[in-house]
């Protein structure tokens, strides 16, 4: 029962991340980061809809610091693009991009903890899977509710994009993100690998 | 790039550069609020007209939002309409409530009068949008937006998020630029005439892993520095660029109530009481003969089940 408790505690902070200094910093630089690659770093592939590289940034986030900060990057990176980008605010899209970044960044609730260099096959196989449900959940359902409500988007249209940028996104996450977290993992893998040495040498 | 940005990071001269980080965001909340919540574009028309003299009164260099806005009317515009047509000409019907057929191209795509104003009526919408975006973009530096923020009681630790965010996008653009060259110089074909879609995923995927590793490597120094400066220890903090309000300040607040309590009368009236039949009001179709169509009966794929 106890050890019950713990754990649920445990799983309620893991989702909520750690919110200190380096956490927000990491934020604020996620969300400029996500801003650029989302006005310069894409590849157009239909109206509205890109293989954005942007979708890189709530994973490496999410790794570090866990989902909430990934959606605060994710929404506060695209209300950023919007205003660079200056193609006014589309607060549907935004809402379903940070819905995509919270599943994203749930590497750590399972398990993947980037910092400790721990990322394996396993993991891997998850993320995918979170990837492709998180995108078919935001695109899919969130995305065309908001676009409905605020903006009278036509529906048909809606949802062609959301396929597009399901697509799209899901493969940006799985071809470049798995590498970058195996990458990420193996660094701070190579920093944190100390240990306490027996040895009466000296 | 550079000359893209439309973005604002030295204080302006004219009065609405003056005013307060909370009016501007104020405002600029309340005006997105408003161009949300209404259809109609004898109201929309009217509320463009305030963000367009904020834009000419700033005396801004015309040449990006021209660029911006080309650009907007391109994809947003001639590009969205054609596919609109393409794909649900009909959706005319379901917005305005009616259907006069204009131009019949084939079976299944056809141009009708409804639809025509519903491409117009969304335009005006979003070019309003953007009209407000550039005009908060023009007047805001990023100290003035996080104090504006939290003049709005968003927590601080939000509001240097947004603040940090929008002060290192100079910064990371650069980065961009300088390792993309060098990568480039190293015979990295971004070009999509030369290289195929994964030959370019791939390298930009190799273009990422330096602009994210160096990026996220300031961060420990960053906070380092913040929290040496005491950040976070309060649970309330001053602004430096939140200063005494100018004349301009209290014309606007007063204004920002009155556009407050004018959009909540909107929407409590014309949403909820009486609402129109359908979503938008059109001049050539009167509310009697407005036929209501049920969205779910348009959608494409519903109708492989039946």
């Amino acid at each position: 029962m106890e050890n019950n408790q713990v754990k649920k505690k445990g799983i309620g902070r893991l989702l909520l991340g750690e919110w200190k200094t380096a956490t927000i910093v990491t934020v604020g630089i996620g969300a400029a980061l996500y801003g650029v690659l989302m006005v310069y770093g894409g590849i157009p592939v239909f109206t509205n809809t890109q293989l954005t590289t942007a979708m890189i940034i709530p994973v490496v986030v999410g790794g570090l610091f866990g989902p909430l900060p990934a959606l605060v990057t994710c929404g506060v990176g695209n209300v950023i693009a919007d205003l660079i980008g200056g193609w006014g605010m589309w607060f549907d899209w935004s809402i379903g991009n940070a819905v995509m970044a919270f599943c994203v960044g749930l590497l750590p609730v399972y398990g993947a903890k980037i910092r400790e260099g721990v990322f394996n096959v396993k993991h891997a196989v998850i993320y995918a899977v979170c990837c492709i449900l998180g995108n078919v959940l935001a695109f899919g359902i969130v995305t065309p509710v908001f676009s409905y409500l605020l903006y009278a988007s036509d529906l048909n249209i809606t949802f062609l994009q959301a396929f597009a940028a399901t697509l799209g996104n899901s493969s940006v996450l799985i071809v470049i993100g798995i590498p970058i977290l195996i990458l990420l993992a193996s660094r701070f893998k190579a920093r944190t690998n100390l240990s306490q040495e027996k040895s009466n040498d000296y | 790039m550079n000359n893209r940005l439309v973005i604002n990071f030295i204080p302006g001269p004219t009065t609405l550069h003056k005013m307060t980080g909370g009016t501007k965001v104020l405002l600029f909340v309340l005006y997105t609020i408003a161009v949300i919540a209404t259809f109609d574009i004898r109201v929309l028309l009217p509320l463009m007209v305030l963000p367009l003299a904020a834009i000419v009164s700033m005396k801004p260099n015309y040449k990006p939002l021209v660029f911006l806005f080309g650009f907007t009317f391109l994809t947003v515009g001639v590009i969205g309409s054609v596919m609109l047509i393409a794909v649900s000409p009909d959706v005319g019907m379901v917005h305005v409530g009616s259907h006069t057929l204009v131009m019949q191209i084939t079976e299944s795509i056809y141009v009708t009068k409804e639809t025509l104003w519903y491409i117009l009526v969304t335009f005006v919408k979003r070019t309003a949008s953007f009209l407000v975006v550039i005009a908060f973009a023009l007047m805001t530096t990023p100290s003035e937006f996080a104090s504006g923020l939290n003049f709005l009681r968003v927590p601080y630790k939000i509001c240097i998020i947004v603040s940090l965010a929008y002060r290192t996008i100079p910064d990371i653009a650069h980065r961009f630029i300088d390792i993309r060259n060098s990568m480039m110089m190293r015979g990295v074909e971004l070009d999509s005439r030369r290289a195929s879609l994964g030959k370019r995923l791939k390298y930009t995927g190799a273009m990422l892993a330096p602009l994210i590793i160096s990026s996220f490597g300031r961060v420990e120094s960053i906070a380092n520095a913040m929290d040496l400066r005491g950040f976070g220890r309060h649970r309330k903090r001053t602004w430096y660029a939140e200063h005494e309000l100018t004349r301009a300040d209290r014309i606007m607040r007063a204004f920002a109530a009155a556009l407050a309590a004018a959009t909540l009368f909107y929407i409590a009236y014309f949403k909820i009481i009486n609402p129109y039949p359908v979503t938008m009001w059109c001049p050539f179709v009167s509310p009697e003969n407005i036929t209501k169509t049920n969205v779910f009966d348009t959608l494409f794929f519903l109708k492989w089940f039946d």
